[in-house]
C-alpha cells in the first residue's frame, strides 16, 4: 500500500512540473524515477523513451503506467498514471475560470516566455544525454565507425523531419529497421 | 418530465461523443501538438462545439498549464461542453489508450527488450529521438524568441547549466522562471510609466 502510495506522490509531483510540452517531461521523469527513487537504470529509461515513441498517447501517460506496472503492478499503472493528471487538471480548470479576465496581460505573457525558455533548457539537457549515449554507447571506449554510423542515421532522419517534413513515427520506424537490417540480418 | 429527460439523454449523448473522440485523437497521435490539431478539427469544424476563437484562447491555457497538453486540453474543452462531467468523460478518453498499450507491452516487457532483434530495433529508433529532439528544440526556440533575444537567451542558459550541473530539483527552477516572468513585467512597466 504504502508503495503504491508513493507511486501516486511521486507522479503527482511530476504531473505538476511538466511545462512545456511531451518532451519537457523526459527530463524530469528521468530525475524522478532514475535518480530520486531509483526505480529504474538510465538502460531501461532509455528502452522507455523508444517504447513510448511507438504507443499511442501522451508520453507522461505512457512513462506513468510503465514504471507505475514495472514498480508495482496494474494498481500502480492506476495510481501513477491518476497521479500525474491530477495536478494539471485542477491548474487547467482554475485557470479556464480566470483566463478570460486576464489574458492579455503582459505579466502572463511574460511569466510563459520564460517557462517556453525553461523548456528549451530542459530538451536541450536532455537531447545531450540522449545524443552521447545513442553515439557513444560503450563509453569511454569508443567505435569510430559506429559512432559515424550513428551521426549519418541521425543526419538523415533529421533531414526528413524537419526539411521534408515526413512525420516523426514512420522516421523512428524506419531507423529502427535500418539498424535491425544491418546488425541483426546482415550481421554487419 | 419529458424536458428532464430529453436534457438527460442530450448529456449523455454529448459525454459518449466526447469519449469517443477523446478515445480516437488519443490513438492516433501522440505528441501533443498533433492531438491539438486533430481536436482543433474534430471539435471546431466538424462537431462546431466551439468556434475558432474559443479553441485558440484554450490552446492557450492548455500551454500555460503543466502536465501533458492531450490531458489539459481534455479538462477544458471537456468542461466547456458538458461541465464536469464532461471533463471526466474526455479525460478517460484520452488516457486509456496509452494505459491499455502500456500495460500489455509491460507485461512483455522483459520478453521484448532481451530478445536481440527488439534491442537492435529499439536502438536505431533512439537514433530516431535524438533527430525529432532537434526538430522540437528548433519549433520551441523560435517560438520562444519570437519577441526579442536578449531576455529568453539568458534564461535558457541559466536553466541549462541548472539542470545540467546543479543536481536540484527541476521543481525550484520552475518557481525561479515564473519569479523572473513577473519581474521583467513589473520592470517593463515601470519603465513605461516613466516614459
Amino acid at each position: 500500500m504504502s508503495l503504491i502510495l508513493q507511486v501516486f506522490l511521486a507522479f503527482v509531483r511530476i504531473g505538476a512540473m511538466v511545462f512545456g510540452g511531451a518532451y519537457a517531461a523526459i527530463p524530469i521523469v528521468e530525475q524522478e524515477v532514475v535518480d530520486v527513487q531509483g526505480w529504474m537504470t538510465y538502460a531501461e529509461f532509455m528502452d522507455l523513451l523508444a517504447l513510448d515513441e511507438v504507443t499511442p498517447g501522451p508520453i507522461l501517460i505512457n512513462s506513468a503506467t510503465f514504471v507505475g506496472m514495472k514498480v508495482a503492478g496494474i494498481p500502480g499503472a492506476i495510481a501513477a498514471t491518476l497521479g500525474c493528471i491530477l495536478v494539471p487538471m485542477v491548474v487547467a480548470l482554475t485557470l479556464f475560470f480566470i483566463f478570460r479576465r486576464y489574458k492579455d496581460t503582459p505579466l502572463v505573457q511574460s511569466v510563459m516566455t520564460s517557462l517556453k525558455c525553461m523548456a528549451v533548457a530542459l530538451i536541450a539537457s536532455t537531447l545531450l544525454k540522449l545524443g552521447l549515449a545513442a553515439i557513444v554507447p560503450e563509453a569511454p571506449s569508443v567505435d569510430v565507425g559506429y559512432s559515424i554510423y550513428v551521426c549519418a542515421v541521425i543526419v538523415a532522419a533529421f533531414y526528413l523531419m524537419h526539411v521534408r517534413r515526413v512525420s516523426p513515427l514512420p522516421v523512428m520506424l524506419c531507423c529502427g529497421a535500418l539498424n535491425l537490417l544491418i546488425f541483426g540480418l546482415l550481421g554487419l | 418530465m419529458d424536458d428532464t429527460n430529453q436534457k438527460r439523454s442530450g448529456l449523455l449523448s454529448k459525454l459518449v461523443a466526447l469519449f469517443v473522440a477523446t478515445f480516437t485523437v488519443s490513438c492516433t497521435a501522440n505528441s501533443g501538438y498533433a492531438i491539438l490539431a486533430v481536436m482543433k478539427d474534430d471539435f471546431v469544424k466538424k462537431r462546431k462545439w466551439l468556434t475558432e476563437e474559443e479553441m485558440a484562447d484554450y490552446i492557450a491555457i492548455v500551454q500555460s498549464s503543466p502536465g501533458p497538453m492531450a490531458v489539459t486540453s481534455s479538462t477544458i474543452i471537456g468542461y466547456h461542453v458538458a461541465g464536469m462531467p464532461g471533463t471526466l468523460a474526455a479525460v478517460f478518453g484520452v488516457i486509456l489508450p496509452p494505459f491499455l498499450v502500456m500495460v500489455v507491452v509491460t507485461l512483455f516487457y522483459e520478453a521484448i527488450v532481451g530478445n536481440p532483434y527488439v534491442s537492435l530495433f529499439l536502438r536505431g529508433m533512439q537514433m530516431g529521438v535524438v533527430a525529432m529532439l532537434i526538430d522540437v528544440i528548433i519549433g520551441l526556440f523560435r517560438n520562444a524568441t519570437d519577441k526579442g533575444w536578449v531576455y529568453p537567451l539568458v534564461i535558457m542558459a541559466l536553466s541549462f547549466v541548472y539542470v545540467r550541473f546543479s543536481g536540484f530539483s527541476i521543481a525550484w527552477l520552475v518557481v525561479a522562471c515564473i519569479v523572473a516572468g513577473v519581474a521583467k513585467a513589473l520592470l517593463v512597466k515601470r519603465s513605461e510609466e516613466r516614459q
